[in-house]
């Protein structure tokens, strides 16, 4: 059976300068349409990688990706990214609702839609009075904001996040984790969320892909049993999240050993 | 408004104290060549009518323009394209490096043969100067596009003309202005260089003449008049990059307060 977005033996091999870098070697797995699955694994294991490739800015060196059972071979409509570099993505010489705006004109959509599309997504991650500022006047969390509001707009089917709270201090950090919790839940969107923090990934997913360290392959799958209402206070003491943290971070360990040098 | 006149102060002190340095310095002077400032100033009305600033000043500017804007018309779309792709710019460069070193006023003569004496020459000089500071700068500018806004472009399906329009342009934007900014002092210089030569008005021409007739505080005052238009061009200039590059001058200080 093919989940919304399937991958299947997916290979990325960088060559260039006379040296072969096998970023990637076999990944298999699919997301269910309204999931919410974070990927973990040791840093340097090749998840920018498979995230590009699956966004289509990346061609694998074999294998394929599927969206909704059609492959991916250039950056596909139905799918937004939400990158780790916020000051980076978004355009400093557009105010924030033009930021948000630019993808839905290339979608041709009417501009009282567009409108209605920014000022929703602006308001459902409390920017609603921000349209107007330069994503340089705002602070680090409301920035990467702004760029989950512009993944919002464009109404994806699946959006795709790489590490986006990585720059962001630890309280914008719990802030964030919750809001995307809340937009999952309310939207009913499909996540797959990119992030090299153990806690992140329980905190965050119903299910965690663990990847081996690179060459990277899925070291494990795990269904996170917790309830679906989380808060950062309960869910955390939670022995059950304690648990499942405890499995990751040994899975992840277990990846790192099982590195062969210069394999 | 306390601070507005101390602003004020800083702006206008040096050029004072220097017309006052060069006012006393001149004052008592006999050289021929190097007329009292007094005598200068005096000089200017009579010289600076209504129908001389039609006749000379203007025909001028109308040159600078025409020759400034088909150069920053030429060096962005030229720079964009070199700018874009690789092997492109391989071909290139080692042209543009050597059309770069050539100093354009050599190109006065050679461009006289082809284009005549008449305005078309003249544009045709300045225009020639002109381009290779926008042209290098834009290719500079959209060559070092960010990468990841260049991502997030594509995943957001912004390409053809409006990733031009939208991404690739306003990022190289404050490398163009550097650019365009070069250009317009040197697009002045050649101005004056082309009228120089094999030509019936304009500023450099009128100077020239002035020299020729040994009117001599006439000739100083069309100095004076050249340095003011240079000057009075900078400031639209900064007026304008004040207002496109807003954007570039907040995140800078933005970024240096953090």
């Amino acid at each position: 059976m093919h989940g919304l977005l399937s991958v299947s033996g997916l290979k990325k091999v960088y060559e260039g300068s006379g040296r072969r870098v096998e970023a990637v070697r076999d990944l298999t797995f699919t997301v269910d349409a309204g999931e919410l699955v974070c990927l973990v694994g040791p840093s340097g294991c090749g998840k920018t990688t498979l995230l590009k490739c699956m966004a289509g800015l990346l061609t694998p060196t074999s294998g394929e990706v599927l969206l909704e059972g059609r492959p991916v071979s250039g950056p596909p409509p139905g799918m937004a990214v939400v990158f780790q570099e916020y000051g980076r993505s978004l355009f400093p010489w557009m105010r924030v609702g033009e930021n948000v705006e630019l993808p839905l004109k290339q979608k041709q959509l009417s501009r009282q839609r567009r409108r209605a599309l920014v000022a929703d997504a602006l308001e459902s991650v409390g920017l609603g009075d921000a349209a107007g500022a330069y994503p340089w006047q705002l602070s680090g969390g409301m920035q990467q904001r702004v760029a989950i509001a512009r993944a919002l707009a464009y109404e994806p089917d699946v959006l795709l996040m790489d590490e986006p709270f990585a720059a962001v201090d630890a309280q914008t950090r719990a802030d964030l984790e919750d809001l995307v919790r809340g937009l999952w839940r309310d939207r009913g969107i499909t996540i797959l969320f990119v992030t090299h923090d153990i806690d992140e990934a329980v905190y965050l997913g119903e299910r965690v892909l663990i990847l081996s360290a690179s060459p990277t392959v899925v070291q494990e799958q795990l269904k996170v049993d917790l309830p679906s209402e989380r808060d950062q206070l309960h869910t955390r003491v939670d022995p059950r999240f304690a648990e499942l943290r405890t499995r990751v971070y040994e899975q992840i360990q277990a990846a790192k050993r099982g590195v062969v040098p210069g394999a | 408004m306390k601070r507005l006149a101390l602003r004020l102060f800083f702006v206008v002190a040096l050029p004072l104290l220097l017309v006052a340095a060069w006012w006393f310095a001149s004052a008592g002077s006999t050289d021929v060549y190097w007329p009292p400032l007094r005598t200068i100033l005096t000089t200017f009305p009579d010289v600076w009518t209504g129908e001389r600033l039609r006749d000379d000043v203007l025909p001028s500017l109308l040159r600078l323009l025409a020759g400034y804007t088909s150069a920053a018309v030429v060096g962005v779309a030229l720079g964009t394209v070199i700018g874009s792709y690789r092997r492109v710019r391989a071909v290139c460069e080692p042209v543009l490096e050597f059309l770069r070193a050539v100093p354009p006023p050599v190109l006065v003569p050679v461009i006289m043969l082809f284009a005549g004496i008449g305005d078309t020459m003249k544009i045709a000089v300045i225009a020639s100067g002109c381009v290779w500071p926008i042209l290098l700068n834009t290719v500079e500018g959209v060559r070092a596009v960010d990468s990841v806004m260049s991502e997030t472009a594509r995943s957001y399906g912004i390409t053809g003309a409006a990733r031009l329009r939208h991404v690739v342009l306003r990022s190289a934007s404050p490398q163009i202005f550097a650019g365009l900014r070069q250009a317009l002092s040197i697009g002045i210089i050649l101005m004056v260089i082309s009228e120089m030569s094999a030509s019936s008005n304009g500023l450099g021409f009128t100077i020239v003449q002035f020299q020729r007739t040994f009117a001599i505080p006439d000739m100083w005052t069309g100095i004076l008049v050249l340095g003011l238009l240079g000057f009075l061009l900078s400031v639209v200039f900064q007026l304008v990059e004040r207002r496109v590059l807003g954007w570039y001058h907040g995140l800078r200080a933005s970024s240096r307060r953090s």
